[in-house]
């Protein structure tokens, strides 16, 4: 059983508050055979200092960057080591320092707490987080069973070479002990792919309906293809400041949090605990899942890394209510639907056992209380998996600053990634704009952080 | 070493001096691997890169384990330490995460029964598959394991605590975690 002591629950704390400042993103393709790898992050990279009306001008902004964190999730896949020099030097920064970041799917989230803490030290005051993936030098299997290999290669991976066959599992023993319909992980699909369909970044935009989904192939049973996403090539970047170098670059900075958890590579080797308790939450109020339910914590239904890395990420940015009051937007990792599902308890969208009811209460959706995954997520418009943390970040940050429309809504964003804005096109720019939230996710858990962004003209610390 | 060293200086001394018809020529550099195959023009060049090669991978102090399937017997480890964890792990681990002792060894006695505590039935697995599929991946809590280990079923449907007895693989092996398979206890 994992027991804890006083020190491992000390709450992180920043020497200096982080803000973010500008984000850029290139489109995201399954193929994208036009641009070499360094040349996508370039592109990220001019996006970041060219269109975030920064008030000093790229090169300037340039000028004050000293210090670089990149995420990449796997070298085998562009099989080259050292990528992070490559790209480097392609932007122009040496001879800054720059490290390279990987934990697997939570790479970008792990790449923008590393960055945080080089602001929140004092070692640097701009610092630049990027992350990509190229995932398209190899055939779709070829591709899943290099991601397999993230799954333990003694115990695991020789018994599918396919991510989705330890995600599967845990969908049947959710579904079997709280006793949630197929429908609700198929809604879950439905919604973000179409959400996706009002991005030029995205790249499986669909209108889809439940039953399309619950009648499409199945991966690995009770998953459809349509719940798992796909393999992506991209890049993401957001610029990192301490509040004096914020305010010079823009009026408009967010004010970011952020914090990590972690559980074992092998769902099979996770033991039972007491659940750690979310501020808003009550002593007590999960005993039924052990005495009644008989079911191990964090067992198949849920992921200890999550809840921990929320756990000290609402401490650190002073959440205290229920999470759909206090947020006006969250971006989750929806590798599966599953995963997506499973979340909503592990971060008090729900309590644990109504994880559901996030869904079909509407919260989720545009309108509704705390809506999530407005950028498409990863079912409808991304995984490039070291970009993956860092792109959900860059959409929170544009939401908050209200500005949806203009990197989601103008015909020329469209236009430069060859594509048509669709002519039903919508806003899905929240009204509110306080607090967002996003969760960068690993493994089959192995690997979460929980990033909080809050807007410092509307939230008062 | 000493000779080495005034090898070298000999050598590059000679360097600076104009090339005679007794100076050594070096052999013109041949390519000896393949060319690449050029796989389309547009957008741009892409080319195929072919990557084989072979990894030498240590099972480490897990080979009691992988020996053990083998012969038809599923072995565990248990960590010594009075209060710690009291169940034994499969996977095994060699040292006890809680406490850092080395774990001793625990033949579990045949037949082992577990039950099945969750599955899936794996109809796209990824490039390499080493199982006939569709099949069932399966995760099976054994009584006094604390932990719940992933396998799969060589026959029958798979259902949620289904009684299922470990077999093994102890003729042609593959000296993987393959030879360790599960089937409905009859």
């Amino acid at each position: 059983m994992i027991k804890f002591k006083p020190g491992n629950l000390r709450v992180p704390q920043f020497q200096r508050p982080v803000y973010v400042v500008a984000g850029g993103t290139t489109d995201y393709r399954k193929t994208y055979p036009e641009y070499k790898l360094e040349e996508l992050c370039m592109m990220a990279f001019r996006m970041l200092l060219e269109e975030n009306d920064l008030k000093l001008p790229p090169l300037e902004v340039k000028g004050l960057i000293n210090m670089a964190c990149y995420g990449e999730f796997a070298d085998h896949f562009q099989d080259q080591l050292l990528c992070e020099a490559k790209v480097h030097d392609y932007l122009g920064l040496d001879p800054l320092p720059n490290v390279g970041i990987k934990t697997g799917g939570a790479t970008g989230g792990y790449t923008t707490l590393v960055g945080a803490n080089m602001v929140a030290s004092g070692y640097a005051n701009c610092v630049l987080v990027m992350g990509w993936e190229r995932m398209d030098e190899v055939d779709t299997r070829t591709g899943n069973y290099y991601i397999s290999t993230a799954a333990c290669k003694d115990f695991e991976t020789r018994l599918a070479r396919m991510y989705a066959a330890y995600y599967a599992p845990m969908a049947r023993r959710f579904a079997h002990i709280f006793k949630v319909k197929e429908e609700v992980r198929a809604a879950i699909a439905v919604k973000n792919k179409g959400y996706a369909y009002y991005s030029p970044f995205a790249q499986q935009p669909a209108k889809l309906t439940v039953e399309e989904v619950l009648k499409g192939r199945i991966a690995c049973d009770p998953l459809r293809m349509h719940e798992c996403c796909a393999m992506s090539v991209g890049a993401a970047a957001v610029l990192l400041c301490d509040e004096e170098t914020a305010y010079k670059l823009t009026d408009h900075p967010m004010k970011l949090y952020i914090a990590g958890g972690t559980h074992t590579l092998r769902v099979a080797d996770r033991r039972n605990m007491e659940i750690p308790l979310l501020p808003h939450e009550t002593p007590g109020m999960y005993d039924w899942v052990e005495k009644e339910l008989k079911e191990p914590y964090p067992g198949f239904q849920s992921f200890l890394a999550s809840r921990f890395a929320a756990y000290m990420a609402y401490r650190m940015a002073g959440i205290k209510k229920e999470p759909c009051e206090e947020f006006d937007l969250v971006e989750l990792h929806d590798a599966f639907t599953i995963s997506d599902l499973q979340t909503y308890g592990d971060i008090g969208l729900r309590p644990y056992g109504k994880e559901e009811e996030y869904i079909t209460s509407g919260d989720a959706y545009y309108g509704g209380r705390c809506p999530s995954n407005l950028s498409g997520g990863l079912l409808g418009t991304m995984h490039a998996v070291g970009a993956t943390g860092i792109f959900q970040c860059v959409e929170c940050f544009w939401q908050l600053q209200g500005k949806y429309d203009k990197f989601h809504g103008t015909e020329r964003m469209w236009t430069r990634y060859g594509k048509t804005k669709p002519a039903d096109w919508k806003s899905l720019q929240i009204p509110r704009r306080r607090r967002a939230l996003w969760i960068s996710h690993a493994g089959v858990g192995s690997h979460v952080t929980c990033g909080i962004l809050v807007n410092p003209e509307e939230v008062k610390e | 070493m000493k000779k080495q060293t005034a090898k070298h200086r000999k050598t590059t001394s000679q360097k600076h001096r104009p090339a005679t018809s007794k100076t050594p020529r070096a052999p013109e550099v041949k390519l000896i691997g393949e060319p690449m195959m050029v796989e389309r023009m547009e957008p741009a060049m892409v080319i195929q890169w072919p990557r084989t090669l072979v990894h030498h991978h240590t099972y480490g102090l897990l080979t009691p384990f992988f020996e053990g399937l083998k012969k038809g017997v599923l072995r565990a480890t248990k960590c010594p330490t009075p209060g710690c964890e009291p169940g034994f792990w499969l996977p095994p681990r060699a040292d006890c995460p809680d406490c850092h002792a080395r774990m001793e060894w625990v033949e579990l006695p045949n037949p082992v029964i577990g039950e099945i505590f969750t599955f899936t039935r794996v109809e796209y697995p990824g490039f390499g598959i080493e199982l006939s599929y569709p099949y069932y991946q399966i995760d099976v809590k054994i009584p006094g394991c604390c932990t719940i280990m992933k396998g799969y079923l060589i026959r029958g449907e798979a259902k949620i605590g289904m009684k299922v007895k470990a077999g093994f693989r102890t003729r042609k092996p593959t000296n993987t975690i393959l030879d360790l398979y599960w089937e409905p206890l009859e």
